[in-house]
């Protein structure tokens, strides 16, 4: 591209839009070819920049930052780029580009000349300070910084001085000269080296600051299939992606732990496969170790691998590095966790703040009128996502108002939306009751053994939890238009009622999976006392049971197995979550591709209108993707202490599932018909999250802290408990201080008023945190009296 | 031949634009004058595809042609174009006496006035405001609710209570929108 290889060395400074700008003028001297415009060019050298012309987009609506589109713009920019510390612009940085921009537009203005002038400077300061070598002294040192500032100053103001061209160019070129001889020589007598050095490197790092924010920027993935999705379907659909994208980078952080320092560890350090009892397939599985459908089960190979808990030794180091593996196994799980918590306080604390300012504007609707286009867009198909979001955006003020309109009849309202939720508790309770009873049917079965009953018996509890996740919602929507709130509470409502029904769901997989723990366990008491008898038979009874003998090589396959709980909780957890993503992939396939292309091909030939009546094409479903999104979420964090390869399948199952969704959306839904914008922080998903998170470690602590691991496999067999592997690394790792304080540190006594501490602060800092928020709701309020004030006069 | 017009006119008329502005000014024009006669119609502004594809497009191709006239000479081009000069510091000390320069904030405001105000009787009222909005959003919304927004809007502007905007009013609704920059091209310098 011409322009773009005349625009690069210079251009890479600044902010993409004083690049836009100066790239436009870079090509001043030049006789540019006919069909090249300066718009045309200019929008094409941003276009160039991939992920500047999104953000172009939000800094070129007039509005400064208030219109929704903004805001939007804003927090796709935010929320994208919240994902990972590394990745992203804070909302502090995303201010500091706008403040960049006006100082290199104020730059913008200088001469070509100028621009020619910074690069010399640059490549020249360094090189002219040796070229001063005799002593200066204090007076004329301190004469020359002033000369040299002056010059400074000079340059800067050169293009407003009313003289002609020529003299412009010449006052700048001795002015050029003069700075680059003295700067250089600013430094004290052999500092002046260093000084000249310390300037250049300022400006280099200046440089690649830039440059790594722009790059920074272009690496936020997936923005501009968020953005079209925003411009056609409105922000609350748009915010469910954005969430999903956020949950990606997560995802990716969890996979990197698990993966580096456990898989990758035990994968190359290890004893290898066939080595050890737990690392072979036992030889009754063999014949079908490898076939596929055993594979798709997780059995077979797939079980006897890095990917389950199974595998991996308990020695204390593994390899020449000495790497402690059960330490690194146990503060991973424990580490995946915490993580976990972290970033998602962190980011409830940071959306919190925006939600603070209000955008009380008294000229909503005229902003929205009159400086809504974008004129620098040259592009059709950009222009008509324009035309989308605009359209959108009047759709969603004019909800907006129609709220903010209704006439409530108080009394009528209340009593509706009392008898809504009584309704949806009633709904809930019932469905409550029936899982409870229809699990504690499948425990009876399965104590009389599960050969005595038909097919329905057997999946009793998966066809009620099926149907029950079919038709509540449904019910819990046609309560909710009882209700009558704006869109976006009763969202929320229904959010809240689909979650508390799922906590259900979670409920008989929890109550299953502890059966099953339970019934290992047993087993392994039998296969302890059975492994003695085999042992003993080995011998052939030949010798007396106390002396020491030589060991018999029995192979690995050979040798009976414990059971092992852990893998197979894990083997649970991966199961699961495959057939949920399968599950999901079918329902977007069947019920909303295959609805669409039967409602636009057979419309022809059916006897009512498909498109507007029965069935039409689907909409989106924001509550059922959300809550699935974050119950997959809960299921990963229970499941990946059990299996690492749990975030890696969940890497992959995201990254599919946004490409899917995102072509679904755009190829067979249609918007709402009333569109509402999105809450501006994306808190009320961010809380459900946590609370899965909550739940989601109980179980897994429960299990780490009163269930002893099984006696042959994984990396804590042989210990009473899992957490031991703590105190173990205390005693031999670290020195005996250290594990006298730890000792003191445990101590109730200790710990008790920290916690009373803990919970004085948090009550405090509520309180001060409540004060200022009145503070700022009495702010508002006292600007929008005196506006109205004004208008009135 | 109309660069001659132009050093000509700069002796008795002050420059909208400096020297090498209209260098690059002319540059342009030249090469989206197709016809090579030194005037523009309004056919050669509709092949810019910014134009093109904006709602208002054609009213800002108005804008270019004095009343009643189809070609456009160099001058007119660039008496236009200078509204889009941004505003530099030390113009703003200059002479207060004179004439008000092309290219402050309220002649931009009064260029952007003009697009709306069709009949050109200095008002925006609710019918011109209504065929803006069917120009932005189509037959996406419906007649009535685009007449709610148009009254709402007006609702919000209007001070006067003539149920139309008018020239101040305007101003008054853009007063913290940033005009100087965002009506502003670097095509100079």
């Amino acid at each position: 591209d011409k322009e773009r290889k005349k625009a690069t060395p210079r251009t890479r400074r600044g902010h993409a839009r004083g690049r836009a700008r100066r790239g436009g003028e870079e090509d001043g001297d030049d006789d540019e070819d006919g069909p090249r415009r300066a718009g045309h060019r200019r929008h094409r050298n941003r276009r160039g920049r991939g992920r500047a012309s999104g953000n172009e987009g939000s800094d070129s609506e007039v509005e400064p930052r208030k219109t929704r589109k903004n805001q939007a713009n804003q927090k796709s920019k935010e929320d994208g780029e919240e994902e990972e510390d590394e990745k992203g612009c804070k909302s502090g940085k995303g201010k500091n580009e706008k403040k960049q921009d006006k100082k290199s537009d104020k730059k913008g203005k200088k001469e070509k000349a100028n621009k020619k002038k910074k690069d010399k400077k640059k490549s020249g300061s360094g090189s002219d300070s040796d070229s001063e070598e005799e002593p200066i002294t204090e007076e004329e040192l301190a004469k020359l910084k002033e000369e040299v500032e002056e010059k400074k100053k000079l340059i800067a103001t050169l293009r407003n001085k009313p003289w002609k061209m020529k003299k412009k160019l010449s006052v700048l070129k001795e002015a050029q000269l003069f700075v680059e001889k003295f700067e250089g020589a600013l430094g004290k007598g052999k500092g002046k080296k260093f000084y000249a050095y310390k300037v250049m490197m300022t400006k280099k790092w200046m440089k690649f600051q830039r440059d790594f924010e722009n790059f920074k920027t272009a690496c936020i993935p997936w923005e501009m299939k968020i953005k079209e999705i925003e411009s056609h379907f409105g922000s609350s659909v748009a915010s469910y992606f954005i969430f999903l994208r956020w949950m990606y980078g997560i995802n990716m952080i969890l996979f990197g732990l698990t993966f580096g320092l456990v898989m990758v560890p035990e994968a190359l350090m290890g004893k290898p496969y066939g080595s050890l009892p737990r690392k072979t397939v036992p030889r009754a599985e063999e014949a079908s170790a490898m076939n596929f459908a055993t594979l798709w089960d997780f059995s077979g190979f797939a079980q006897y691998s890095v990917l389950f808990y199974g595998y991996y030794n308990n020695q204390r180091t593994i390899g020449w590095l000495k790497f402690r593996m059960p330490l690194s196994y146990f503060l991973v799980g424990v580490g995946t966790i915490g993580y976990s918590f972290m970033i998602v306080i962190r980011t409830m604390a940071r959306n919190a703040n925006e939600d603070g300012g209000g955008d009380d504007t008294s000229f909503n609707f005229s902003w929205k009128m009159f400086t809504s286009w974008d004129y620098l867009i040259g592009n059709p198909e950009t222009a008509d996502n324009k035309f989308a979001s605009i359209t959108t955006s009047f759709k969603e003020a004019i909800v907006e108002e129609q709220e903010s309109r209704k006439e409530e009849n108080i009394h009528l309202t209340r009593f509706l939306r009392v008898l809504a939720n009584f309704l949806a508790l009633c709904t809930l309770a019932g469905s409550g009751y029936l899982i409870f009873f229809v699990v504690r049917r499948s425990q009876k079965f399965a104590l009389e053994g599960l050969e005595n009953y038909g097919w329905w018996e057997r999946n009793e509890v998966n066809m009620v939890m099926s149907l029950l996740g079919m038709f509540c919602p449904t019910l819990f929507d046609v309560i909710s238009s009882l209700e009558n709130y704006h869109p976006r509470i009763a969202l929320r409502w229904q959010l809240g009622r689909i979650f508390a029904l799922f906590l259900g769901n979670l409920y008989t997989f929890i109550i299953a999976l502890m059966d099953e723990i339970n019934l290992k366990l047993e087993e392994e008491k039998i296969v302890k006392y059975n492994m003695t008898i085999w042992e003993a038979s080995l011998y052939n009874g030949t010798i007396p049971e106390n002396s020491t003998a030589p060991p018999i090589q029995v192979d690995p396959a050979d040798v009976p197995r414990g059971p092992c709980w852990e893998t197979m909780v894990g083997q649970e957890f991966v199961r699961l979550t495959v057939s949920d993503t399968m599950t999901t992939y079918i329902t977007i396939l069947i019920g909303d591709f295959l609805r669409a292309v039967f409602v636009r091909f057979f419309n022809y030939c059916w006897c009512w209108d498909l498109e507007y009546g029965f069935p039409s094409y689907s909409e989106f479903d924001i509550s059922g993707n959300v809550l699935g999104l974050i119950f997959n979420q809960g299921m990963i964090w229970m499941g990946s202490f059990y299996a690492p390869c749990l975030p890696a399948i969940n890497v992959f199952r995201l990254h599919t599932s946004m490409y899917l969704q995102c072509w679904a959306v755009m190829c067979c839904n249609v918007p709402q018909e009333r569109v509402f914008k999105a809450s501006r922080s994306n808190n009320f998903y961010m809380a459900m999250l946590l609370f899965i998170l909550f739940l989601s470690t109980l179980p897994a602590v429960y299990t780490i802290v009163s269930i002893p691991p099984s006696f042959d496999c994984g990396p804590f067999s042989g210990k009473t408990r899992m957490f031991e592997v703590i105190s173990e690394t205390l005693e031999h790792d670290f020195p005996s201080w250290f594990g006298k304080v730890f000792g003191y540190a445990s101590n109730p006594g200790l710990i008790l008023p920290f916690i009373l501490l803990m919970v004085l602060s948090i009550y405090y800092l509520n309180a001060t945190s409540k004060s200022y928020k009145e503070a700022n709701l009495e702010l508002k309020k006292k600007l929008q009296t005196s506006r109205r004030k004004q208008k009135k006069k | 031949m109309d660069m001659l017009i132009c050093v000509f006119c700069f002796v008795f008329f002050p420059p909208p634009v400096s020297h090498s502005q209209i260098t690059r000014l002319y540059s342009r024009f030249t090469s989206l004058d197709k016809g090579e006669n030194g005037t523009l119609s309004r056919e050669d502004f509709q092949r810019i595809p910014e134009l093109a594809i904006n709602p208002l497009g054609d009213r800002i191709i108005n804008a270019f042609f004095p009343e009643g006239e189809d070609q456009v000479n160099f001058r007119g081009f660039m008496r236009t174009l200078a509204h889009f000069r941004p505003i530099e510091d030390n113009e703003k000390s200059k002479d207060q006496n004179g004439p008000e320069p092309l290219n402050s904030r309220s002649n931009k405001l009064h260029f952007a006035f003009r697009l709306y105000d069709l009949d050109k009787d200095d008002k925006i009222s609710r019918d011109e405001l209504l065929q803006v909005l069917r120009m932005m959003v189509g037959v996406n919304i419906s007649d009535e609710q685009l007449g709610s927004i148009a009254d709402r809007t007006i609702q919000e502007a209007d001070q006067d209570g003539d149920s139309a905007i008018s020239f101040a009013e305007f101003v008054k609704v853009l007063e913290k929108v940033d005009v100087e920059q965002k009506m502003s091209i670097r095509f100079l310098h």
